[in-house]
């Protein structure tokens, strides 16, 4: 709703200015008010909207004609010169229109770039931290024993499969704002993909905590990599809020109409104001700052879905976050 | 004692192949372009390939040719994530295996072994082929798991059949569809995903961790037939 506001807005000014034109029009002269009712179109074409621009242009075009243009109050036009008027707000709704999308989408990536920025330079440092601070420890310490030295090389290795996610996460954040991005649909195989996207955990956390529930399954018409990514970033989530290492459990059942994923895990209880922002870009919970990673994994999830014409919520039941999604089925298989 | 060539223009990622091969007793010889690894390759005739796709005189992928018209020498590439087709044209171009940056040293030596290995096997051809649990009878054409015998359909037969004939290599999507279903079907991927996952839930103890068809996401699969070195 709040998004189209400036279409009402517009038709409001042109109401006001038909209302000031109306009480002047004996001391401004024609061209004055034809400028004036150029006023509305330009407020709702800086929006970059070009149906709300068209609308605008023509109620403006009406207005003018019907209560200035001889003969008044009728629709037509005697002298032919005022048809060239309405073509000039038509042309100056459209420049400013397209204008207005350019600048738009540069905004937009600025917005991406810098968002992307923030995470290489704080999401990145922390399992950085990890690894640097760990080898210097190796390195300057020559009592530790060899059990030590065994936790603290795991340590480096999980932050390091940590930063190879986060960096595919970029990636893939980046192709997938770009527009540029093209699905290349093949045939998948979701147990096949959960088996992919388990490899990039270490096998222990992925062995002990998961609960696997998995339906008698059909191919799933749709993107391999993307669908990987979505069951990684999933993982990945689930494995970060977890709070006493519970089980977590994934699902993946079909009928009909979609193949339908949820994963829960345990967790501290979320508002359900916020829960409807997990989505959001680069949205985090507050209170869990220290935990690594980043909203993003959630937001390119959202997208991923999107793109397959299928909805992601997150509920929070049973002291903890159920995150649900249901994939249409766009195209059946051939028994082979 | 086995001899590497490396063929990689990043200092440090050279450095962690000569560190590692020399670690674990592999002669190696090493360089940073195409132009001197020809030269190395005809000089000292080595056992096995390491390449890097992205050379500062020109593509890898030309290096691969170059080498499959004289020597069947096994070629293992290394390339990043995001080079998905890089990588599968290099398989199809004749490369044995592949690994993408970052790896694990574990991974690295489990493929340069696997590849060494292969070549001797390929010498002399057995009637019976062993790997893990899996026995398969060239002669009898039974394929027998944990001494029981296999209940397959033909086509898991023959899938089956050419991933035991050509273990531990990463073998395209096209590449298993031509060999096993024949040419023109190379893109019916339906086939070979729904084929691969009931063979998995035959010889699989879990489906979703698969200990002998490894996929490798976005190129194929690969034919995992461990022997304890490399664990």
């Amino acid at each position: 709703m709040k998004k189209n506001m400036y279409i009402i807005n517009g038709v409001l000014v042109l109401f006001l200015i038909t209302f000031i034109s109306k009480l002047f029009s004996d001391s401004l002269d024609i061209i004055n008010i034809a400028l004036l009712h150029i006023i509305p179109v330009v407020i709702v074409s800086m929006h970059g909207n070009e149906k709300s621009t068209i609308f605008i242009t023509l109620l403006s075009v009406i207005f003018f004609n019907f209560l200035y243009v001889p003969p008044l109050y009728s629709f037509n036009v005697h002298n032919e010169l005022y048809i060239w008027s309405f073509i000039i707000f038509g042309l100056v709704g459209w420049i400013i229109t397209y204008q207005a999308k350019n600048l738009h989408s540069q905004k937009r990536q600025n917005e991406i770039k810098e968002s992307l920025l923030h995470i290489v330079s704080h999401d990145l440092r922390t399992p950085l931290a990890t690894i640097h601070g760990s080898i210097n420890l190796i390195m300057n310490n020559k009592n530790l024993d060899d059990a030590k030295i065994k936790m603290l090389l795991e340590d480096i290795n999980d932050s390091s499969l940590r930063m190879k996610r986060l960096i595919t996460n970029l990636l893939d954040s980046a192709r997938l704002s770009s527009n540029q991005m093209n699905l290349k649909f093949e045939w998948c195989d979701f147990e096949d993909i959960i088996g992919v996207a388990l490899e990039e955990f270490p096998t222990k956390l992925a062995d002990e905590n998961l609960q696997l529930e998995i339906g008698n399954l059909n191919l799933y018409w749709g993107d391999n990599t993307l669908l990987t990514q979505l069951l990684i970033n999933l993982f990945d989530n689930a494995f970060k809020y977890n709070s006493n290492n519970d089980l977590i459990k994934l699902s993946i059942h079909a009928n009909e109409k979609s193949f339908v994923v949820t994963i829960f895990n345990k967790s501290d209880t979320i508002d359900n104001k916020k829960i409807k922002n997990i989505f959001d870009k680069f949205y985090r919970l507050e209170d869990t700052n220290d935990i690594s990673g980043s909203g993003i994994g959630l937001a390119i999830c959202k997208s991923i879905v999107t793109l397959h014409h299928g909805t992601i919520q997150a509920i929070s039941k049973d002291n903890g976050i159920e995150i649900r999604i249901t994939l249409p089925i766009l195209k059946k298989v051939d028994v082979v | 004692m086995k001899k590497i060539l490396i063929i990689e223009d990043d200092p440090s990622v050279k450095k962690l192949f000569e560190i590692t091969f020399r670690e674990y007793d592999f002669d190696f010889i090493s360089c940073e372009n195409k132009r001197s690894a020809m030269m190395l390759f005809l000089s000292h005739n080595p056992n096995l390939i390491i390449l890097d796709l992205g050379l500062p005189d020109g593509d890898g992928k030309d290096f691969i040719k170059e080498i499959r018209e004289i020597s069947k020498v096994p070629i293992i590439v290394v390339s990043a994530r995001h080079e998905e087709k890089e990588i599968i044209a290099s398989l199809d171009f004749g490369a044995d295996d592949y690994i993408t940056k970052p790896f694990s040293t574990n991974e690295l030596l489990a493929r340069v072994r696997a590849n060494i290995r292969k070549i001797n096997e390929n010498e002399n051809i057995k009637e019976n082929i062993i790997c893990g649990e899996l026995q398969l009878n060239l002669v009898t054409r039974d394929i027998s798991f944990h001494n029981e015998n296999l209940k397959l359909t033909p086509i898991e037969y023959e899938l089956l059949k050419y991933f035991l004939l050509n273990p531990n290599k990463t073998l395209t999507h096209k590449q298993i569809l031509k060999e096993v279903w024949g040419a023109g079907y190379q893109n019916e991927m339906q086939y070979l995903r729904t084929y691969v996952n009931t063979l998995r839930k035959k010889i699989e103890k879990n489906s979703t961790r698969p200990r002998y068809i490894k996929t490798e996401s976005g190129i194929g699969y690969r034919f995992c037939c461990n022997t304890l070195e490399d664990k």
